[in-house]
């Protein structure tokens, strides 16, 4: 018999359609034999069906991924993907074997074969138990079933009470450690040690969780990393050019004129020009856009600096005018040498909104 | 004009490549002429009385005669290559021309959101294989066409932009694909009908189904890849120098909308705030989002208010801005139609002013309140303040005000629905995203620079 391709909706009804033969079949020994837990029944039956699990769980109808492969597990342990291959009747042979006879489920859930899932619900459900609200519950199931309690850790129950004793014994490591980290601090110190100071320090981390420990170390790695690299913005020696330098005498630089000469170099622009307050001046604008940073262009036919990115536009005195550009170019210092030439000095800068255009260091007047 | 030109319109290589692309059209519309004949009727053609009351004639023959056409325009092309000053067949002037006068930023912006709207009004008609059919021919012809004009061709055929019309195309599918799976299912629901996805189940295994289409595209893109890198050549330009900016300079592809956005706003915004705004507001949207239908399914009418806003920000402000910074900003990043001369020289007056410099001295005919030289923060305040009052209260107005407005009127429903503070997330991305096109709008119409204008803190809008 040639099989079709099987689809995922296929898999799933085939499972479904097994799994309800598997419920139909026997229906006494899903709920827990012989419980003679007169408790609340809704909330007695998960405790006690916690060891014979999920084979005994299964509702009338399974819905979701978890339930399906819960029954699985249930049916037959191992063969998890057997199904969808195998008769329907030996699938359900295979899942009442163990609902028939309720010592075997047991021993299979008491077993090995426990999947992460199942023992965590184990754990919720014994953590439950062991609430303030389910206690007399919870002595009946352990007195009735001792097997349904696989040994499990019993953490949770007594947390509580171990409390004061843990305090104490963190106490005592925690003075253990300060002494241990002092004394290789002070020797340390004393013989100049520093591998005696770094185990004083890493000694504390034995205080700490496992998994404290590796986070503490990462957070110590990355910061030390974070700190190395913050190193590399102090440079030890620095290659610019200098902030200071001559740009030829006045009369290299004729009236309303910029001289593009020392954008390649220093980025910066000489202007010679009477169109700012009707002043003849000269003066060095920077060749950043006041924008995002760009180089802009002197357009000498458009009497216009035009920024390439953005389309920003300046006016020959650096005044913007068009595009986004929040403010004008900003201004270098200006001034005449001793020698009678123009020098920059680029450390400075002056911003026509700030009102520093008045400064007169910021240009140079020509009279 | 043409005779000025150093570079001719027509080359040896372009008519032979174009010859072979009318060729893969021709093969495509012979399939789809086929496919007509299998699927659509007949149609009555009595071209204007001539064939008295008409004929029965299949709608197929019009593509025939269409594919016909296609197959003789790429003979030519294939046949007479060698002779390009010979060739005729190419842009006519005619049609550049007006398509040179027309283009300019508000025409672009106008006629890509109103190809938004149509889209979302007419998406019955556009979603139908035949509309669609003739939309994908019409572009092919248009690009096929426009690329014998010199200029058009330097753009649209610079390596670093094929990829963009690859993506322009690759849009323009997807959102037909979305449509007409949406009409679709709106249909079915209107008919009562089980939806598409629930009618055709579709739900396939992993393994093997989706992991094999994986290894199949992952084989195609390694190949087309390859074969790209071959072809065409990384377009590497001359070392950096900090003293040059190329010109135009050109952010990468995917950012040019974030570019075109930087043009209308200051770098503080649109380089951090708005890009942030963008991308949180993203992250938002499923806690925003309290309509539960559509998942799992294509909708359009459950979904009209989120699908409406996502395609207007994506397509008009993100695909089109994408298109707009990369086709048509040429140097100076002036703006340039698709078949104008990038002219370094070319002069557009972009004299732009602040609202405080329209209000005050346009309004008022006063000058600004000016800050004296030397002043300190506290007497810088009251002076910047009351220079841009107007501005601050207007964007005050815009953020804070407006969304109340809205809750009270046309998101009175929404409000209700979702919360004061879901409903104020809501309404600021919105108004966020509608500042964009209200500034290019105030940047035309007035040439408004910054709505509020602080230099001297950095602080402008």
């Amino acid at each position: 018999m040639e099989e079709k391709k099987t689809s995922t909706a296929d898999i799933l009804a085939k499972i479904r359609a097994q799994k309800a033969a598997a419920a139909a079949a026997p229906e006494t020994p899903v709920s827990p034999p012989e419980t003679p837990a007169p408790v609340a029944a809704p909330e007695s039956a998960p405790i006690a069906a916690a060891a014979p699990a999920p084979a005994a769980a299964p509702g009338p109808k399974p819905t979701s991924t978890k339930d399906i492969m819960a029954a699985i597990r249930g049916g037959g342990a191992k063969p998890a993907a057997a199904p969808v291959a195998s008769t329907p009747a030996a699938v359900t042979a295979a899942s009442t074997a163990p609902a028939g006879t309720p010592a075997p489920s047991t021993a299979a859930a008491a077993g090995p074969k426990l999947s992460p899932q199942e023992m965590l619900q184990k754990m919720r459900e014994a953590k439950a138990a062991g609430g303030p609200a389910a206690a007399p519950v919870a002595a009946v199931a352990k007195t009735t079933a001792p097997v349904a309690a696989p040994p499990m850790p019993a953490k949770p129950v007594a947390a509580g009470k171990a409390k004061p004793a843990a305090v104490r014994r963190g106490m005592a490591s925690f003075a253990t450690v300060a002494c241990i980290s002092a004394i290789c601090f002070v020797l340390g110190y004393l013989f100049g040690n520093s591998l005696l100071i770094a185990v004083g320090a890493l000694a504390w981390g034995a205080l700490l969780s496992p998994f404290m420990a590796a986070w503490a170390a990462l957070a110590s790695v990355g910061g030390i990393g974070t700190l190395g690299i913050a190193r590399f913005m102090f440079p030890n020696v620095l290659v610019e050019p200098p902030s200071k330098f001559k740009v030829g005498p006045l009369s290299d630089y004729p009236l309303n004129t910029v001289s593009n000469k020392w954008k390649d170099q220093f980025g910066i622009w000489v202007v010679h020009t009477d169109q700012y307050e009707g002043r003849n001046m000269i003066f060095a604008l920077a060749s950043v856009c006041t924008h995002l940073g760009c180089t802009p262009n002197w357009l000498d036919g458009e009497q216009k600096f035009k920024c390439p990115c953005h389309g920003s536009g300046f006016y020959m005195t650096g005044i913007n005018f068009e595009g986004p550009a929040p403010r004008p170019l900003e201004r270098m210092g200006l001034r005449i040498a001793e020698d009678g030439m123009l020098e920059v000095n680029k450390s400075v800068k002056f911003q026509e909104e700030m009102g520093q255009w008045t400064d007169t260091t910021s240009y140079v007047e020509v009279v | 004009m043409t005779h000025l030109t150093h570079n001719p319109d027509l080359t040896s290589s372009v008519i032979y490549g174009l010859g072979w692309v009318y060729l893969l059209m021709f093969l495509m519309n012979a399939y789809w002429t086929r496919r007509s004949y299998a699927l659509d009727g007949n149609c009555r053609l009595s071209l204007g009385g001539i064939l008295g009351k008409g004929e029965q004639i299949p709608v197929a023959a019009f593509w025939a005669v269409y594919a016909g056409m296609l197959l003789m325009i790429a003979i030519t092309h294939l046949t007479g290559w060698k002779n390009p000053q010979q060739f005729s067949l190419q842009m006519p002037e005619f049609l550049k021309e007006p398509i040179n006068r027309a283009s300019n930023p508000v025409a672009f912006f106008i006629g890509s959101t109103t190809i938004y709207v149509l889209m979302i009004v007419l998406r019955k008609w556009w979603t139908t294989p035949t509309a669609g059919w003739i939309l994908l021919n019409l572009s092919i012809l248009f690009l096929a066409l426009s690329v014998t004009d010199y200029d058009f061709r330097q753009i649209v055929g610079k390596p670093d932009n094929v990829p963009i019309v690859a993506m322009l195309y690759i849009v323009g599918f997807f959102t037909w694909l979305y449509f007409k799976k949406s009409v679709d299912n709106d249909e079915r629901k209107a008919a009562g009908r089980p939806l598409f996805e629930q009618e055709n189940n579709e739900k396939v295994l992993t393994w093997p189904d989706l992991v094999y289409s994986e290894l199949i595209c992952m084989v195609l893109v390694t190949a087309v890849l390859i074969a790209w890198g071959i072809v065409l050549q990384a377009p590497l330009e001359e070392p950096a120098s900090a003293a040059k900016t190329p010109n135009p300079s050109k952010a990468p592809w995917y950012f040019l909308g974030l570019q075109e956005m930087l043009v209308y706003f200051d770098p503080w915004m649109a380089g951090v705030v708005l890009p942030s705004v963008i991308l949180v507001g993203l992250m938002a949207v499923p806690y925003i989002d309290f309509n539960k239908a559509g998942n799992g399914y294509y909708t359009f009418n459950e979904r009209k208010f989120a699908v409406s806003t996502f395609l207007f920000g994506f397509l008009p402000l993100w695909v089109a801005m994408i298109v707009l910074g990369t086709f048509l900003r040429g140097p100076n990043w002036n703006f340039f139609s698709p078949y104008e001369f990038w002219d370094v020289h070319k002069l557009e007056l972009l004299n732009n002013i602040n609202l405080s410099e329209l209000f005050w001295i346009k309004g008022l005919g006063r000058p600004l309140p000016v800050v004296p030289p030397g002043a300190t923060f506290a007497q810088q305040a009251p002076i910047i303040l009351l220079r841009e009052w107007l501005g601050l209260v207007g964007v005050a107005f815009y953020l804070v005000v407006l969304p109340n407005i809205m809750a009270a009127t046309v998101f009175k429903k929404f409000y209700v629905k979702m919360g004061f503070l879901r409903y104020m997330v809501l309404a600021n991305l919105m108004l966020m995203m509608m500042s964009l096109p209200i500034k290019m709008v105030l940047r035309w119409a007035v040439n408004l620079k910054y709505i509020v204008a602080i230099p001297e803190w950095f602080f402008n809008i």
